[in-house]
Formats: structure tokens, C-alpha cells, sequence
């Protein structure tokens, strides 16, 4: 077996060595060396790095292009950007799945994001790579992929969902009904998790920051007590500014569930699931699901201020229009710039010029809903000067 | 004052008004309803029967009367004391002839509604009561008249009666000024000072509501004035959310929560008298007002009492005692101690306390449930919460060990005890509803625990049979301690206590079946009513009414409950009436929370309006939050549009909080697990699947930072990317292959001193720089200083030699793995690690 010094002697120079880095002013080349290390998570190759360097100061989204051909790009840091929207813990040590992977070839081949939510789309591993085939009742598709380190710029393929499972395609919504987000936010419950994760990972809103106790209740399900613990101030100050406005979009998930026996994610559009009626003695004159037709009461009132597109009626049957009310607001277009900006500046917004960078990138991104460069306008502007 | 009245029979009601839900007319005060059978105490065998010697009852009626009503105003009222022949008129109470004093009581007694009595009113008044309650006084005479009432029902019909209230105007409120100015001088202060941390926009947690938005720019005190105006009640200040939070919540106070509490009532105080009080915004479209009183009783149900020997309902709203109002004698009062209070709409908290009667008055539970071998426990409980463990909700007991029965809380579970031939004597083994099904919820429910000798225990839950299978079978109770106490709310030890509310308790010793069970159930419990929101002034139908059903749901509001319209007059057309957007004010504005019926958009027809039942309007019901109380607050309803009249609702744009700047952060940060090991892989071109690499990674990987933050790397990290490092390493040296293209030139079979000496050093210095550092970067480290530290700094007194010299001087005459050393160093440090 090798043989090793002292870990601890090494480590202690190690150390010392971290502070020999200098910060230097940036030229073309430390320009074009912090652009790769954001974007593609590792340092450039000499060529690489002179053929960017060659580029800039004056084209750095070109300079960015090249760094994202970079597979780690794909296979690092993609897929740790997504790993933790798939999971309650947010956790990004998850092995890759349907959603990650999905995110991750929308990207890659410039799929509009504002689909993310809604459209019939999957990614799967090419099917010459010896690969178990994709399952409805199991990751192994996934896992396996990740395990071989494959390059998911090249390996990744783009599918239905409706193709590969037995859900309809107006059952389809996007990352939604991956198997990873059903087995995460459609598990038992009440499916409310799933309207609460997709507003915080993809509205960058968790339910603290759209509670607003002034919207009607008339759709807040008959599980929610109206006098918890026998006080109901704690509802008429607290459960109502959530529940008000949630209910009547989560609704839109009646249909689904994440059957644990089986693995996978069900749908029945015959009734709504029962996990639509746990508890229903909780508080027997609230609402009672009767479909999954959802209704958006954020549209006026202080949550408009999430800036819902006019042209939607606000209303809709299912997942899929729903996913498409919520990822053509402003919030969704504001919230995945400014992950991306905090991803690849790793530091967020804080001051005037970075807020209009961000809204030059918001305006641009709403105009083709293409991730690829909002990634680039960020490296180049948090490239240094 | 009632100019029409409109019956609503609850034969019909089961079926016209089936569509509004039976809950609207089977819902009444517990006690009340025609067909309600109690017990004829004497009977029981609790009281005694008065001994009469005259003519014989001459129908079935005359003698229910007798056996409900006159033996229990002789044995226990003592109305025999005046109201006798010769004596006092009216001779109800006489004894020379059942009767007569049969045909005396008729007018004093309103069997369709017992409630209304002259009997019940006049005790309830005081007038001779026997027990240190009016209210129970009245409530027992009222169950003993439903028992005479109960005797006659056929099969439980009764008539409501619609009475329409007087026409009343709302009243005037006070309401927030538009400008935000004396709020910004009275309370904002308090709120930027003390609420800010959490209760901002820019704060790290964001806690909504931003009351404490900072005052940064204009508009921030705007979006603290609005978030904040749910918070305050302007009539009633000290009801103020601002001041309960602080003052019995204790909610991140600054001092002393009594002084904060009582600054901010004072800053409220400030803001809020100056304020003259509002009429009700003529603008809007609105209904007639009344307060809950005004309506009228939705009594009419019908719950199963003929076995009740123990009741509990709270009524008395103050003093130390809980009436047991069964009419069983003797009356088992239960006495309030510790940290117990009353609750709005009938009921009480136990926070730290129990009610509990003697054990002598106990001693009936003994008598009369051995005596039927089963009973019945039921209760609407509010669990506090969903943690406690072996709490006690209802026990017949003398302490932790030793029971006669109890039904108890453990987390989500209920648990019921019950002393047989085949449990011990503490009731166990207990049978609990199923853990993983979470039963016991923190809400209002209905629960029955039921036990008789064939079919043990069961668990009934709103209605539901949620436990049974009792693996102690049923058996004889005949065991029974007749010492032990009944207590609610703690172990009559005080060890065992229960956290929550109680809204009605009873005891019956017969096991009530699934019906009876879901009959009570239907019946729910506290005082509804009827209130009828006059809106003829509205639209061309006389007598117009939108009906609701109201109670106190508890302590902080009412339930407001499936509405309907209807009209007093007969043979009365509707035609076709828009009506859109109600609204529930109260006390002269729109209540700010719970508007259910806000997105109401229907229209009153012909064809959905029944005379008989009205216009169902909506199927849910909502909570608005309670203000001056029940005495006081005054109800109406508004409109989006009614008929002709319209409201034209202006909704206020969102309030944007303009951007401030952040905390500037460092712009570099360190790579993270899954960059340090492909960063490792591309300046060492090593395979990561490399078998001793894979290894190693997936070991560390959860160990190497997660985050990029510079603030969020720990030593710790540190470690675990060396090891990783030469591992990288440890793969790149010892291939043969890879090392001659990697170090090209470099000996490795020589000894240290020779192949790490002059080109053999440089070779290992500038091949580490060239892959892992880079030339020519200003943001890397820089080349002298980094080719010092590996390989030509001497020892100065001031500083170590470089590394490989510190490494062949160790004797070491290993150079592979002094390169290893050398490589890790350089591939494990900052120059790759930060981005």
C-alpha cells in the first residue's frame, strides 16, 4: 500500500498555503480563470483559459458559452443548483433524479424554463448506456448514471414524461410530477407540500412572505382547526394568512399522490385523493375539494406584488395550468436570476448596480425564459474588474 | 315586537333544508329538544320521590308531568314551599291533586321551547333558587321540562321559529386614519425599536407581518402601518394583538412583559382616542344590525340523554364551580381549582388546575353504573396540544395508580381506562385510538368513550368509531371503588395533568351505539343562534332576510354558519336578485379576517328560493374574530351588489418596499464537495472513478463543505480535503505512466536528495504550478512565493525550511512520496480550493 507523511504535518502547510492567495486586480485572464470556476465548478485548461482571456473584456457572455461547454457545467454544478428543490430538507446531497436531470437538459438544450412547471418533459439517460431503464417505481435509472459519473451534457436525452409513465399528458406538470418531487412532496400529507416547495425553490417564497390574513377563506380546507388548541387567534392571526391563499392553488394537485408501497406517483382524476379529506372534522363547514380546480386569490391584494402574468385567467384546472399561472409571474423570472446571480457570484444582491443587473437579466430572461444566459450575464458581471 | 314568525319544522328541515345541511336546525344548546328523555331522578334511584296520595295522573301527558317535572320541583326545588294549594298562585306545585296542578303548570311551561319557560326564566332570574347558580338553576329546571317534553315527542319533531328582529341601523366604530402619521409618533416607535430584528423585510428571518419595517424611506412606515392595523383594536385597545402578545403571551419582551405590554397599550391608547368614532361608510350596501342576542335560538335538537347521569356544560361563565346540571341527584358539582378559566360560549381552560367533585356526590357514578354494568363518557374537548402524555380528560380516580375508569390524552392518541374482573386496578392494559392514524387533534372534538360487558371498550371520535377490540374483553365492574373522586383536567392527585379546553362533559350509564353517538354529535354544543340581517330595505321582496347561524366558537370569535335567505311574508316572489360579495361587519366596519363569502357570486330566484326553507347561500362557514364580546358586538352584512344596489370595491395597489442595500460580502468563496473533487481530477488527471478515489470521495463527500460561504469553512473541511488531496495524489505517483508525463524528467527511482535536488526540484514546483495553480494569474498565488514555500525557503530563525526539505531532512528516503506530500500540498490548498 502508498505510503503517506504525517496528514497532519500536510494539512498544517496546507493551511498555510491558503493565505498565499492574493487578490489582485482582474485582467483577461483572471477575468476569464473566475468565470470558468464559477460556471463550470472547476479551473479552466491553459488553452481553455487563453481562448476566453482572448475574449474579454469585451465579449465575456461568449467567454461564458465556452466555460458552460465545460460537462462539469452539466454533471456539478447544474445539478447541485437543483439537487436541493428536490427534497423537504433541501438537501443537496441527494442522489441525481428525474427532477435534477430534467433541470439539467432543459438547461443544457435551451428548453423556455417557464415549461418547468408545467410541460410533458423528462430527461433520461441515453439508451445506449447500458443504463436499467427508466421506472415509474424506482431512481435506479438515475442513480446509476450518477454512479458511472456520467457526462450528463452528452448522456442526457430528452423524453416525455407521458411517453415513459401512464400519466396523461394534461396530467404532466413539468418537474412537478417527476417521480423525485412526488416522492417528496406528494407523500402522504395533504399535498400541500408541493404548493409550499415550488413557491419557495421556484417563487423564492416561502409561505412566511405571502402570508397576508386579509384574503378569503372560503377555500381553506375543513382539516385546518379554526380554534387550534381551543384559541382561534392563532388562526385568525397566523393559519389563515397561508392557508387562504395556498388551498385554493394546491387544489390543483387533488388528483395526485405518491403511492409509498408502490413507489411512484399516482393519479386518478375520478375524485379528488382522500388525503384531500384527512381530518375533515377538524372544522366540518370548511371547504370540501370537490376536483382539482385551482383558483389564484394573490392576484390582488398585497401578492399581486408577485407580479402574475394579465393574460391568464387566473384560474385553471389541474397541475399543469397551474404551473403555468406560477412560473410566468415575475417572482418565478425574479427568483431563478437571483439563484443563478447567488450561485455564480456566491454572494447574493446588495447594492444598486447589482439590482439592476438583476433586472436587466429578469427583463431578459422574461422575454425568452433561457437560463444559459442569464448564467453568463452573471459571470460577467461578478467576473471583477 | 314580532309582527310575523315563520315555522320551520324540523320534519321538513330534514328534507328542504337538507341542501343548507341538518346542522342548521338539529344544532342547539346542549340540553334542549323536544324529544329529549332524561331521567326521572327518583327512578335513578338519585333523589327521592315524593311520596303523593292523590287522584291518579288522568292521561300519559299528566303523568310525564308528574314524573319529569313535579317530583323534581317538590324533592329538589322546592316549589312545594308556596306554590301549593292555598298557598301561592300558580299552584303548580300542589299536591292534593297531579292534575290540577298539572293544568297549572301549562302556562308556565312552553314545551315546544323549554328554554323559553316562564319556569326557567323565573329561576334563572333568581327567584328562589335552590343551588348557588342561577344559571343552573335554570338549566336544570329546562332539563327537567325537556324530559316532560321528551315523554310526549313522537319521534323528535319540533318548529323553529324565525322572529324578525327590530330594524337597527349599524352603529358607529372607530376605524383607521388613511394617513399614517400618528401611528409613525405613538406606536411605531415601539415596534422600529423592539420588532424590527424579526418583523422587517430586510430582517435575516423576515418574520411577517413587517410591523417593524424600518424607516428607511416613507414608504416603510406605510407597509408597518398596514401590516399592523389586524393588531390593534381601536375600540377596545387592550384586546389589541400588540398588547396579548407581550403582555399573556409573552412574546419576546423587552423588560418586563407586564411594562411592555402596558407601554404598548399606552402608545395604543395614544393613537386610538383621538379618533372619532365612524358611522358605517354610507357608500357601502348593507343589511339591518343586530348583535347575537337579537336572534333567535337554534335550539330543536334532539340529543340522547335518557341515560345521562352527570352534565357539564359550563354555563355559569364565572366562579369556582361546574354545575352538574343532569338533574340526577345528588348533583355532582365539581369544584375549579389552580390555573382554570372560563371560556367564551360555554366552557373552560385548564392551563394548571383540575375541576373535581366530592367523593361522596362521586359516589353516584358508582351506584349508578354498576348498577347497568356500562357507560358512557362524552365530552367536546380542545386539546391544547398534541404532546402531552398521560393526561386526563375525564376520570373517575383516586390517583396514578388506582381508577375506575379515565379517558385520557398521550400525544395524538385518546386512551381509555376501565376498571374490570379482567384489567387491574388501574384500568390496563388501556385501549388508545391507533397512534399512526393521529386521531386526537388540537381542535374542538367530539369524543365517546363507551364500555359494556360484551363489547369492552370503544372509542367513538366526531362520530367515528376509531378504537374497539378491547383485548381486555368486557366484563363485570362490579369491582368499582366507590371513594374515588371524578375530576376533569388532571389525576385527582394533580399529577396527571391535561392542558386544553372542555365545552361539555356528560356521563351516562348506559354505552350509547353508533346512532345515539352521531345523533349528540349532530347536536353539537354551546348556544346557537339564528340571526336574521333585515335587507328588505335592499330589494323589492318584503321581509327579506339573510339568515345566519352565529355562536361564540370560542373565547376570541364567533362561527358564522351557512346563510340563507328567506322571506317572513308568504306567497312572495323573489324574481331574480343579483347578489355578489358579502361581507360580515362588525361594530361598524368590515371584519378584517374571515370573509368567507367574500367571492359569493349567486343570484336569488324563484326557482332555488323555497318558502318553506329559504335560499341556501353558501356551504361553508367561517370564525370572525370576537371584539367587545357577545354583549356587545353588533353585526351586519354587506354587499358587493344586492338587487340594484352596488358597491364599487377599490382594492389598493400591493405596497412595493423599495430595495435598500446589503451588508457588502466577500465576492470569492470556496468550491464545494463535488467542485473540489473534479477540481482535484482536472489539475491531477486522475480518473475520479478510480477505484481508490471513488473510495476515499464517497467516504468524505458529506464531510467537504456544502456552501460556498468563506464564514462556513471550518478546519474540519480542511482536513478531509487533504485526505482527499493525496489521495488524488497518491493515484497520480504511483502511476508510473501518468508521473512520467505529469513530472516529466523527474527520477523517481532515485534518492530523495538526488532526484529532488536543482531540475528534479523545479520539475515538481513548476509541473504542481502549471496544473494546479496556473501561470500568469493575478487572483492565484503567486509564483515566488508559492515555489519558496515548497522548495527553496531556508530556515532563517524567522521561519522553517521549505517543505521537501523539511521532508528529505525528516529521513525520508521515499521520493514518490515526498512528491505525493508535495502535490497534496498544492493540490489541497487555497490555490484550488478558492473560487
Amino acid at each position: 500500500m502508498t505510503r503517506f507523511y504525517n496528514l497532519n504535518r500536510i494539512a498544517a502547510l496546507l493551511l498555510g498555503l491558503s493565505l498565499v492567495a492574493s487578490a489582485a486586480s482582474a485582467g483577461p485572464r483572471e477575468q476569464a480563470r473566475r468565470i470558468h470556476d464559477r460556471l463550470a465548478g472547476v479551473p479552466p485548461t491553459p488553452a481553455v483559459l487563453d481562448q476566453m482571456a482572448a475574449l474579454l473584456p469585451g465579449n465575456p457572455e461568449a467567454a461564458a458559452d465556452i466555460a458552460m461547454n465545460n460537462s462539469a457545467f452539466y454533471s456539478v454544478t447544474l445539478k447541485n443548483f437543483a439537487s436541493p428543490w428536490t427534497n423537504r430538507d433541501r438537501n443537496v446531497f441527494v442522489p441525481l433524479n428525474d427532477y435534477t436531470a430534467t433541470v439539467i437538459g432543459m438547461i443544457r438544450d435551451d428548453v423556455p424554463f417557464n415549461q418547468l412547471l408545467s410541460a410533458d418533459i423528462l430527461y433520461t439517460g441515453a439508451g445506449n448506456l447500458g443504463l436499467p431503464p427508466y421506472s415509474m417505481t424506482s431512481n435506479d435509472h438515475y442513480a446509476q448514471m450518477e454512479a458511472q459519473n456520467m457526462d450528463l451534457q452528452a448522456a442526457l436525452v430528452q423524453t416525455t414524461q407521458s411517453a415513459l409513465t401512464d400519466l396523461p399528458t394534461s396530467a404532466t406538470a413539468g418537474v412537478v410530477t417527476t417521480r423525485a418531487a412526488a416522492e417528496a412532496f406528494f407523500i402522504a400529507g395533504t399535498n400541500r407540500a408541493m404548493f409550499r416547495f415550488t413557491m419557495l425553490n421556484h417563487l423564492c417564497n416561502d409561505m412566511e412572505q405571502v402570508q397576508n390574513n386579509s384574503y378569503p377563506p372560503d377555500r381553506i380546507r375543513q382539516d385546518v382547526s379554526r380554534s387550534p388548541g381551543g384559541d382561534s387567534r392563532v388562526f385568525l392571526n397566523n393559519c389563515v394568512g397561508c392557508h387562504s391563499g395556498m388551498d385554493p392553488m394546491a387544489q390543483a394537485y387533488a388528483y395526485y399522490n405518491f403511492d409509498m408501497d408502490a413507489g411512484r406517483i399516482v393519479y386518478d382524476n375520478s375524485a379528488p385523493h382522500p388525503k384531500n379529506f384527512n381530518n375533515d372534522a377538524n372544522f366540518e363547514f370548511g371547504f370540501v375539494t370537490p376536483n382539482d380546480e385551482w383558483v389564484n386569490y394573490w392576484r390582488t391584494g398585497q401578492n399581486a406584488i408577485l407580479g402574475w402574468d394579465p393574460g391568464r385567467p387566473g384560474t385553471g384546472s389541474g397541475a399543469k395550468s397551474m404551473g403555468e399561472e406560477l412560473a410566468n409571474s415575475e417572482a418565478f423570472a425574479q427568483c431563478q436570476v437571483t439563484k443563478v446571480f447567488r450561485n455564480v457570484c456566491l454572494r447574493d444582491p446588495v447594492d444598486a448596480a447589482d439590482r439592476a443587473q438583476i433586472d436587466s437579466m429578469v427583463a431578459g430572461f422574461r422575454g425568452n425564459y433561457l437560463m444559459k444566459p442569464v448564467f453568463a450575464s452573471s459571470a460577467a458581471h461578478c467576473m471583477g474588474d | 315586537m314580532t309582527t310575523t314568525m315563520k315555522s320551520l319544522s324540523v320534519h321538513t328541515k330534514a328534507i328542504v333544508l337538507a341542501a343548507l345541511s341538518a346542522a342548521i336546525l338539529a344544532g342547539c344548546g346542549g340540553g334542549s329538544g323536544a324529544d329529549v328523555v332524561v331521567n326521572n331522578p327518583g327512578n335513578s334511584g338519585g333523589g327521592t320521590v315524593p311520596n303523593y296520595t292523590g287522584p291518579a295522573p288522568a292521561t300519559q301527558d299528566v303523568q310525564n308531568f308528574k314524573i319529569h317535572l313535579w317530583d323534581n320541583i317538590i324533592a329538589e326545588a322546592g316549589c312545594n314551599n308556596c306554590h301549593i294549594q292555598g298557598q301561592q298562585s300558580p299552584t303548580f306545585a300542589r299536591d292534593d291533586d297531579i292534575n290540577m296542578a298539572y293544568a297549572d303548570s301549562n302556562p308556565i311551561v312552553d314545551l315546544l321551547s323549554p328554554q323559553n319557560s316562564r319556569l326557567v326564566s323565573k329561576v334563572g332570574g333568581g327567584h328562589n333558587c335552590w343551588l348557588a347558580s342561577d344559571q343552573a338553576c335554570a338549566d336544570i329546571m329546562q332539563t327537567w321540562i325537556e324530559g316532560w317534553a321528551g315523554g310526549n315527542a313522537a319521534a323528535g319533531g319540533r318548529d323553529i321559529i324565525l322572529e324578525p328582529p327590530t330594524s337597527m341601523q349599524p352603529g358607529t366604530s372607530r376605524n383607521f386614519p388613511d394617513d399614517p402619521a400618528t401611528f409613525q409618533q405613538t406606536i411605531y416607535p415601539l415596534l422600529a425599536t423592539y420588532c424590527q430584528d424579526c418583523h422587517s423585510s430586510g430582517s435575516s428571518v423576515q418574520q411577517s407581518p413587517f410591523i417593524g419595517e424600518p424607516p428607511d424611506d416613507g414608504g416603510s412606515v406605510a407597509v408597518a402601518y398596514d401590516a399592523v392595523k389586524t393588531k390593534i383594536n381601536l375600540d377596545d385597545t387592550d384586546l389589541s394583538r400588540l398588547v396579548v402578545r407581550l403582555g399573556e403571551e409573552f412574546h419576546n419582551c423587552w423588560s418586563d412583559c407586564g411594562n411592555d405590554s402596558a407601554d404598548m397599550l399606552a402608545a395604543i391608547d395614544a393613537f386610538a382616542n383621538p379618533i372619532v368614532p365612524d358611522q358605517v361608510d354610507p357608500a357601502l350596501v348593507f343589511s339591518d344590525a343586530l348583535t347575537i342576542f337579537d336572534g333567535t335560538v337554534a335550539s330543536g335538537g334532539n340529543r340522547h340523554e335518557t341515560d345521562q347521569i352527570a352534565l357539564y356544560e359550563f354555563k355559569a361563565g364565572s366562579g369556582t364551580t361546574a354545575f352538574d346540571t343532569s338533574g340526577v341527584t345528588p348533583a355532582l358539582d365539581l369544584t375549579l381549582s389552580g390555573d382554570v378559566t372560563w371560556v367564551g360560549g360555554w366552557g373552560i381552560q385548564i392551563t394548571d388546575g383540575k375541576a373535581q367533585g366530592s367523593t361522596a356526590d362521586s359516589a353516584k357514578l358508582h351506584e349508578l353504573i354498576t348498577a347497568t354494568g356500562e357507560y358512557s363518557i362524552e365530552a367536546w374537548v380542545a386539546p391544547a396540544n398534541v404532546v402531552q402524555e398521560n393526561a386526563r380528560i375525564v376520570s373517575y380516580s383516586a390517583g396514578p395508580f388506582s381508577r375506575n375508569f379515565t379517558l385520557g390524552q398521550t400525544m395524538y392518541d385518546y386512551d381509555f381506562y376501565n376498571r374490570s374482573e379482567n384489567t387491574d386496578g388501574n384500568g390496563e392494559p388501556r385501549l388508545s385510538t391507533p397512534s399512526a392514524e393521529e386521531v386526537l387533534q388540537a381542535t374542538l372534538q367530539h369524543v365517546v368513550a363507551t364500555y359494556d360487558p360484551v363489547n369492552g371498550r370503544r372509542i367513538y371520535v366526531n362520530g367515528e368509531l376509531r378504537a374497539s377490540g378491547d383485548e381486555a374483553n368486557g366484563g363485570s365492574i362490579a369491582d368499582w371503588d366507590n371513594t374515588f373522586a371524578f375530576v376533569l383536567g388532571n389525576e385527582v392527585s394533580s399529577d396527571g395533568l391535561f392542558q386544553g379546553v372542555l365545552r361539555m362533559v356528560a356521563i351516562h350509564n348506559r354505552a350509547l351505539n353508533e346512532a345515539q353517538v352521531l345523533q349528540n354529535l349532530e347536536v353539537g354544543v354551546g348556544e346557537k343562534f339564528f340571526l336574521l340581517f333585515g335587507v328588505s330595505h335592499l330589494i323589492d321582496v318584503p321581509q327579506a332576510y339573510v339568515v345566519i347561524e352565529v355562536s361564540q366558537f370560542d373565547s376570541y370569535s364567533y362561527l358564522f354558519n351557512k346563510p340563507f335567505f328567506i322571506s317572513l311574508a308568504d306567497n312572495i316572489t323573489v324574481g331574480n336578485v343579483p347578489l355578489t360579495g358579502m361581507r360580515i361587519g362588525i361594530n361598524g366596519s368590515e371584519a378584517t379576517v374571515g370573509q368567507a363569502w367574500a367571492n359569493l357570486d349567486t343570484a336569488l330566484t324563484d326557482t332555488a328560493y323555497n318558502p318553506a326553507s329559504g335560499q341556501p347561500l353558501s356551504t361553508v362557514g367561517t370564525v370572525i374574530g370576537l371584539q367587545k364580546g357577545p354583549d356587545s358586538d353588533e353585526f351586519f352584512l354587506t354587499f358587493d351588489q344586492l338587487g340594484n344596489n352596488s358597491f364599487v370595491r377599490t382594492i389598493d395597489p400591493p405596497v412595493v418596499v423599495a430595495a435598500t442595500d446589503g451588508v457588502p460580502t466577500a465576492d470569492i468563496g470556496v468550491r464545494t464537495f463535488d467542485e473540489i473533487a473534479a477540481t482535484m481530477a482536472v489539475v491531477t488527471g486522475i480518473d475520479p472513478q478510480d477505484a481508490n478515489v471513488l473510495a476515499t470521495y464517497q467516504g468524505v463527500r458529506e464531510s467537504l463543505p456544502a456552501v460556498d460561504s468563506l464564514n462556513a469553512f471550518l478546519s474540519s473541511h480542511q482536513v478531509v480535503i487533504a485526505s482527499l488531496a493525496i489521495t488524488y495524489c497518491d493515484a497520480l505517483v504511483e502511476d508510473t505512466g501518468r508521473r512520467a508525463t505529469y513530472f516529466p524528467g523527474l527520477n523517481f527511482a532515485a534518492s530523495p536528495a538526488v532526484a529532488l535536488s536543482g531540475a528534479g526540484r523545479d520539475i515538481v514546483i513548476d509541473s504542481l504550478v502549471a496544473n494546479a495553480v496556473g501561470n500568469g494569474l493575478g487572483t492565484q498565488p503567486d509564483y515566488t512565493t508559492l515555489a519558496n514555500e515548497l522548495g527553496y525557503a531556508v530556515d532563517d530563525g524567522n521561519r522553517p525550511n521549505n517543505l521537501i526539505d523539511r521532508l528529505i531532512n525528516g529521513g525520508n528516503a521515499d521520493t514518490p512520496g515526498i512528491v505525493k506530500g508535495v502535490c497534496a500540498a498544492v493540490v489541497g490548498s487555497a490555490a484550488t480550493l478558492v473560487q
